[in-house]
């Protein structure tokens, strides 16, 4: 006779309520796995996307992701030049928040040589990729928008062409692929009045330093911000270029700084990553811990509430094992049922969810490890059960 | 030959001032088919005799023999004991202490089962138990259904469940109002007659022992000079 089973035969609705609620702290701990991990795959996505061989940044900035770095687009000329490269595109990136349908949304702006330069959308799952200099856009299908849907960024329309999943910046949020032209645009461009105001400052600057208003109105176009600098220059090595040799030359005779992708992702992981990676890590790990403790508070108190019966078995002349067995089955259909509804509710829902979660099996599995022989917890509960004495049986109720 | 002999039992509580003795100089025997009961006030000693007897408590002195074989002899025993009452001793206690997630037929079967039989081989002995105490047509009740009379048959039927020779009953009618305790006093002495068990009735109730073999009255852990009826 198997007495956890009769048990729970006879508790059903108890038992099915207290699995429902274990599983959805369960669930918890299943998504903050998928945050943690989401946290780090959308970090080193567009890294890991664009994969150049190397990445070209201003002197002392360790960008183009993790620090704003300026060059000046014709920088990839002078890189293109240098012996051992076969391929260098300019690359812009930047973050906006911008009205998008009928929201405020925050993307990241991805700007490229749309005409066979490197960093672009790759793969997409709807339309087709830029094929114009100008007012074309994809954008990643988390901005909600559709093919053929016209966005306003800045002074002008932009029609989506196609559509990416999954395309996000460092933050989780989604990635729009301008052509460069149009990226350096939507990123400088002022409307009349801040252009008016900008050369009001400027003349006054010039005024200051000496200059006749006449005079000043001539040097006004040399004082001008600059608008055609880019994030990086993206590299492609030529075959069997040692690309120590590469960097050394760019870093020494163009001064600036050369990244190698997995120097990129170093960074980013070191860097902007490293302590929101801490924090969720640290989440997960109480989540982890309080759910084995509630777990075991809860076996404990389903003992607690068997503790006569217990007795009365012992009275009975039962062995420990009839015992343990009843509290350690119970226990364990209780963990392992209350897993399943959470790994079920879990993913069947994580694609709702506004961050990426990313599940990797093998910490699945090692967290319905830690919840399964989280039974050092159980301790208290066996050794109250071995404890209960069979006089206990029979007091009256 | 005694079912039961008990001689010279003494239990102490505690130890140095703060020690209490609870039983002191017990002396009796229990034949087979015999009906005993064991009158007292509250608190002087009736419960923790059984305990005793059952060596669920550790007696501090004396000796118990069962079926002429000595199981407590001065602080030593031999014997695992829980083997030793599931074979040997049945247990009636005051109501609701059957093992409530379970039907009245299973809670009889588990004392079979516990004992080594096959599952269907408990469950059909449980049904003529049941019969047998004429609460068959409650197999599949569960105790919080049972009326309290009917949880005292299960319970009765649970303690022969193995044929024990001795069966220990404490205050079986304390929670049944008088009829129904007659009803399971009368059922006791059937049992004891038909079954040729050795009941030992523990209860405050003078009023439910008519018709018992041997009444002991225990006072202060002692039993009265005078104590066999």
């Amino acid at each position: 006779m198997d007495l956890a089973v009769k048990d729970v035969e006879r508790h059903l609705g108890k038992f099915a309520a207290t699995i429902v609620g274990v599983g959805a702290l369960l669930a918890i701990v299943l998504i903050m796995n998928g945050i943690y991990r989401g946290n780090i795959g959308d970090g080193v996505w567009l890294i890991d996307h664009i994969h150049p061989d190397l990445g070209v940044v201003e002197r002392d900035r360790g960008g183009p992701f993790n620090e704003q770095s300026r060059l000046p687009e014709d920088a990839y000329k002078s890189v293109a030049a240098t012996p051992g490269v076969a391929e260098a595109s300019p690359f812009i990136t930047y973050a906006v928040q911008r009205q998008v349908g009928n929201s405020s949304q925050q993307f990241t702006v991805i700007g490229y040589n749309v005409f066979g330069g490197l960093g672009g959308p790759g793969r997409l799952v709807a339309g087709r990729a830029i094929e114009r200099a100008h007012y074309e856009m994809v954008a990643d299908e988390k901005l909600g928008l559709a093919l053929g849907q016209e966005v306003r960024l800045g002074v002008h329309d932009y029609t989506v062409v196609g559509l990416t999943k999954g395309a996000v910046d460092s933050g989780g949020n989604p990635l729009v692929y301008l052509s460069l032209a149009d990226a350096q645009e939507v990123l400088y461009q002022q409307d009349n009045r801040a252009i008016e105001a900008q050369c009001a400052a400027s003349l006054k600057t010039l005024e200051k330093a000496g200059y006749l208003p006449a005079q000043a109105k001539k040097l006004l176009p040399l004082v001008a911000p600059a608008t055609d600098t880019v994030s990086a220059v993206l590299v492609r090595l030529a075959p069997g270029a040692d690309a120590r040799q590469v960097t050394r030359r760019i870093e020494d005779w163009l001064y600036y700084n050369v990244y190698a992708t997995a120097q990129e992702r170093d960074l980013m992981l070191q860097g902007r990553l490293r302590k929101m990676t801490a924090i969720l890590g640290l989440f997960r790990s109480l989540l982890v811990v309080v759910s084995i403790v509630i777990i075991a508070l809860l076996v404990y108190v389903l003992t607690i509430e068997k503790i006569r019966a217990i007795a009365t078995l012992k009275l009975m002349g039962a062995s420990n094992w009839v015992i343990v067995r009843l509290i350690l089955e119970q226990s364990l259909v209780l963990t392992v049922a209350s897993f399943a509804f959470a790994y079920a509710a879990v993913h069947l829902t994580y694609e709702s969810f506004p961050r990426t979660l990313v599940f990797v099996p093998t910490e699945t599995l090692l967290t319905f490890v830690a919840m399964f022989v989280g039974g050092g917890a159980r301790e208290p509960a066996r050794h109250l059960a071995r404890a209960a004495h069979p006089a206990l049986a029979r007091l009256g109720g | 030959m005694a079912i039961v002999k008990v001689e010279r039992l003494k239990k102490v509580f505690g130890g140095g001032e703060l020690a209490v003795t609870a039983l002191e100089d017990i002396d009796f025997s229990v034949e087979a088919g015999e009906l005993m009961a064991l009158l007292g006030p509250s608190g002087s000693g009736k419960s923790t005799l059984l305990l005793c007897i059952s060596l669920i408590l550790e007696p501090t002195a004396g000796v118990i023999a069962m079926n002429g074989r000595e199981v407590y002899h001065d602080g030593r025993t031999g014997i695992d004991g829980r083997r030793f009452r599931r074979e040997n001793i049945g247990f009636v206690f005051q109501a609701q202490n059957l093992i409530p997630f379970l039907t009245a037929t299973d809670n009889i079967a588990l004392a079979v089962t516990l004992n080594g039989a096959r599952d269907t081989a408990a469950q059909k002995r449980a049904r003529e138990l049941l019969d047998y105490l004429e609460v068959g047509h409650r197999a599949d009740a569960l105790p919080a259904l049972l009326s309290g009379g009917e949880q005292q048959r299960v319970a009765i039927g649970r303690a022969l469940a193995n044929e024990p020779p001795l069966v220990l009953v404490d205050e079986p009618t304390s929670a049944l109002d008088a009829e129904r305790g007659m009803k399971v006093m009368a059922l006791l002495k059937r049992v004891a007659k038909e079954r040729r068990s050795a009941v030992i009735v523990v209860t405050h109730n003078g009023r439910m022992i008519a018709g018992f073999d041997s009444v002991y009255r225990l006072r202060d852990g002692r039993l009265a000079n005078d104590a066999k009826a």
